[in-house]
This record gives structure tokens, sequence and C-alpha cells, in this order.
């Protein structure tokens, strides 16, 4: 049965939930979002359904924050609140009932980038876990970590200096170069705090981003195997003529190897490889 | 990295939002300010809108300065409230957190700025309205309180106590029914608007009535001529500003 952070809201009801609900954390510039255009087709060759989400995509709040950001005048307890309302109506709206329909959320960010944000603009840590106390446990967590030193070059080079990921509203007497490196340092600390905290899984976002998939596809996986509807599939195979060989064999990939679970050791991740060649 | 100050004033842990993380954390609580922060609470049609202008009108004739900040109305925010309410879009939840994100934007645009700066400032209603509608709506009681707890504590936070159908009455008087939220029709709680609208204000009541000894709200009895109930609530204000003279505006 899938848990919370502590407190329940009002109608969200916790059985059932079967799909998989997968974090792709990391800071600004880390490249999430290319593993999440990377790791979504890969996801649906496979057979998965997926629903991909991320901060201010809600159809609530998220026109609000972007106006509201455009001013200089988005003071840092409104900014905490009104990213938690972008936050919880994607939680019910969309998030939930994916996962009762069977998906796989992929989420680029999740409550720990929102309370990495608040809590260094000075907000009271407990506060803000009390709001996101009301999140769903995910499946996974994993943090595409990023030094200073390597995040700096992404940004200058690629896009140049945002006045939000600088944090210049924190640090308005600094240029854009100061600011952001003194932000993202304060980020990447509260993040390594949090890590330890809310068992992420630490990825090296420096290396280069096929390699960064490879990775994440792994452990996904992993995931996937381990997955509550195993015994469903694996009746399936038992009980039908589909036989793994047929053409069907990729989309079952995954569960391929529960069907044989006396055979099954640790390291059967390697079983779905056979299946690809079949495409 | 200094978070959280541990101070606590009330059921309020006070903090400090407006400070950068580098900076030191300051303490804010009533006494630290030299303005004052007076609220009126109570259900719709209990009267205490008129209460509060009329407490208006009166203090800035006795020479204060006085600023009138009004429940769901933050530039920022409101036009995003409306959309949810317009579409419908809202949750108990996501009811509770833009209502929060809308008295967050008030509050550090304006009610924390004023008071430091020595203004009387008048909330026509205050977090006690989102404690008990968002309680009402089914929102856990704690996470509530918790999400409000950047809020100044009130000098003092008026209660206008009035029976259901007395308010019932007065809001009909002059409108044919109710809007969705204010009926609490999300709940679906029954067809007909003033039925939902009865069931719904009977259950924040009930969280007003919890409240009053837990924030030790000033009870007004709002079924009493609105002569009397004013120059109740103007004895009490008097009381409380005649011991901050410093707030006199000096003409």
């Amino acid at each position: 049965m899938r848990e919370t952070y502590g407190r329940l809201l009002p109608e969200m009801r916790l059985a059932d939930l079967g799909g998989k609900l997968i974090v792709i954390e990391g800071t600004d510039g880390a490249g999430r979002s290319t593993q999440i255009d990377l790791l979504k087709p890969w996801l649906e060759e496979l057979g998965h359904a997926v629903v991909d989400t991320g901060m201010t995509r809600s159809p609530l709040a998220g026109e609000g924050i972007r106006r509201a950001k455009e001013g200089n005048n988005l003071g840092r307890v409104t900014q905490a609140l009104f990213y938690a309302t972008d936050f919880v109506d994607r939680l019910e709206n969309e998030i939930v009932p994916a996962l009762r329909a069977g998906f796989i959320v992929l989420t680029d960010r999740y409550i720990y980038s929102l309370m990495a944000r608040a809590i260094v603009r000075g907000m009271d840590p407990r506060w803000i876990r009390s709001i996101y106390s009301v999140a769903l446990k995910p499946d996974a967590v994993f943090y595409l970590r990023l030094g200073i030193d390597q995040l700096l070059p992404r940004v200058v080079f690629s896009r140049g200096f945002d006045y939000w990921e600088s944090g210049m509203d924190l640090y308005p007497g600094h240029d854009m170069f100061d600011s952001f490196c003194s932000y993202q340092a304060a980020l990447l600390t509260e993040f390594d705090r949090l890590s330890a905290e809310f068992n992420f899984q630490m990825v090296d976002a420096a290396a280069d981003a096929r390699t960064v998939c490879a990775h994440l596809q792994q452990n996904i996986l992993h995931l996937l195997e381990r997955d509550s509807r195993k015994n469903f599939i694996s009746r399936l195979y038992n009980d039908s003529t589909i036989a793994p060989q047929s053409t069907d064999a990729a989309l079952f990939a995954v569960a391929v190897p529960a069907a044989t679970p006396s055979t099954n050791g640790n390291g059967n991740g390697h079983h779905h490889h056979a299946a690809h060649p079949s495409r | 990295m200094e978070i959280g100050s541990g101070v606590r004033i009330g059921p309020f842990e006070v903090f400090a939002p407006l400070q950068p993380a580098v900076s030191m954390v300051r303490h804010y609580g009533e006494h630290h300010f030299p303005g004052r922060l007076i609220v009126v609470e109570g259900i719709d049609g209990s009267g205490k809108s008129t209460q509060l202008s009329l407490l208006h009108k009166w203090l800035e004739s006795k020479g204060y300065g006085v600023v009138f900040s009004e429940w769901n109305s933050s530039p920022l925010v409101k036009d995003t409230t409306k959309h949810g309410k317009k579409k419908k879009l809202l949750t108990p939840a996501t009811f509770s957190l833009i209502h929060s994100t809308d008295f967050a934007d008030r509050t550090e645009r304006s009610i924390l700025p004023l008071l430091k700066a020595g203004a009387v400032v008048l909330c026509d209603r205050y977090i006690y309205t989102a404690f008990a509608r968002d309680v009402a709506r089914g929102m856990d009681r704690a996470w509530v309180r918790d999400l409000y707890g950047f809020a100044v504590k009130p000098a003092i936070a008026f209660y206008f106590r009035v029976p259901l159908e007395t308010a019932i009455n007065r809001l009909l008087d002059g409108r044919d029914g109710f809007k969705f939220y204010e009926a609490g029709m999300d709940l679906n709680l029954a067809d007909d608007s003033v039925e939902s609208f009865r069931l719904f204000q009977g259950r924040i009541l009930s969280e007003y009535e919890k409240m009053i000894p837990e924030f030790g709200l000033t009870v007004v009895d709002a079924t009493l001529p609105i002569e009397i109930q004013q120059m109740q609530v103007r004895q009490i204000v008097k009381a409380h500003l005649d011991k901050a003279k410093e707030l006199r505006v000096q003409a």
C-alpha cells in the first residue's frame, strides 16, 4: 500500500495506486528534462503508459505563478505556497489518477526541490515539511547531482543567467554571477541533506546524457521488476498460450523474469535485453 | 544557515520569512511591532464587515494611521483563485492552499511592513476563517494551523457570533441564492444552494466555537443592534490602543 509523508488529503484513497511514481530531481541545469525526454519514449516502447509532469504545469496555478514571477514582488512565503498549490493540484488531479490507472508517472522535480528552495529562502524546515506531508512517497527518487563547477558552464554557455535560478530575490545586492553561485551552492547543500533523509539514488549528472540515461534505465527496470502486478502478469503467461518469444515479448520484457520466479536470483536485470532484438 | 527562530507566540511559531538565509534571524511578534493588528471574524451575514468599517472611520477620526486589508484580495494571487472558482478546479486542499498563498502575499506585502511602520491594520477575515472553512471541508486541523504558521498574531480578534438562521435571512434578503464555493457546493452536502449553505455554515460555526478558547477570540453578540455592538468594539479597541500611545498620528 502506498504511503504519504504523514498526512492524508480528504478523499485521497491510497489503495489501488498501482502505477509507479518516479522522481527525477536535481538542480537547475542538471539535465532533468533531457532525461525525461529520453525515458518516456523508452518506457512506452516497453509497453508502459507514461505521464510526465513538472513544476508550474497545473491548470490551476501554473499561469498565476508565471505571471507572479514576471514582476519583482513575489515574496518568499507567497512563492513557497503558490508552488505548493501548483503541486497539490497536480498531485490530486494528475499524479494520483494516473497511478490509479496503472501509469508510470515521471515527474520533473518533486517536493524536494520545493523544500530546498523554501529552506534556502529562510523558511522553517518544519513548516515546509508539514505542508508537504500530504505528498505521496515515490517509488524512486533519482537525484541528478552536478557540482557548482560543472553547473556553471552549462548555464553560462547555454541560456544565460535567470533571475530566479540565480536567487536574485535572495541576494539583491549581488550581480547575477555571484548570486547564482551563492544560491546554487546553498541549494546543493540542502539537496545533499535531503538526499540522506529521503533516500535519493544519486546519479552523477556530469556524465554525458546517454550514460546518465543508461544508468537510469537500469535502475528503473530493476524497480519495475519488483512491480506488485508481476503476479498478474506471470499468471497471464502461465494461463495463456502467449509464448515469451512472441512479438509481444517486448511489451512484457520487464515482466518476463517474473514468469519464472523460482529461477530468479537478484541479478535478473539482464533478462530484458533478450527481448529487445524482437523490435 | 540560520533557519527558524524556535520562538512561539500563542499557537504560532514565529520565524523570519522575510530575512535572507544569510542574514541574522529576526523575531517577529506582536510586541516587536509598533503597529497593531485588529481582525474581525464570523460567518457571512454576521455583520462583521459593517462593524469593521465603522471602527475604521472612528479610528481615522481619532488620528490613527489605519489600513484595511480584505480576505482574498492579493493582486498577485486573486486572479488564480477566481480562475479556480470559475472553472471549479478547487478541491478542499487547493482551496486551502490558494487562500493561504493570497494571505501570504498580503502578509509579506502589506500587513508586516505596515505593522512595522506603526499602522493600525484592520483585517476583514483572518486565519481563523481559513481554519474554520478548511476544516469544514475536511482538511486536517493541525495541517491547516501549520500552514498559517507565518501569520502575525493579532492584538484583538473579534468574533461576531450569530445564529445560522439570522445570518441566512440577512443574506437572502438581498439575493436569490449562494455562490458555489460559498455554499460549500463542492462538498455535495445538498443539491439546493441554500440547504448546502446551511449545512456548510453550520460546520463552520462549530469550528468557530472551538476556536474561541483555543485562540482567545473576543466574542461579540452579533444579534444586538449595530450601535451597541460598535460601542462594545470601540471600548475594547480603545482600552488596547490607550496602552500604545505611539500610534497616534501627530497632526
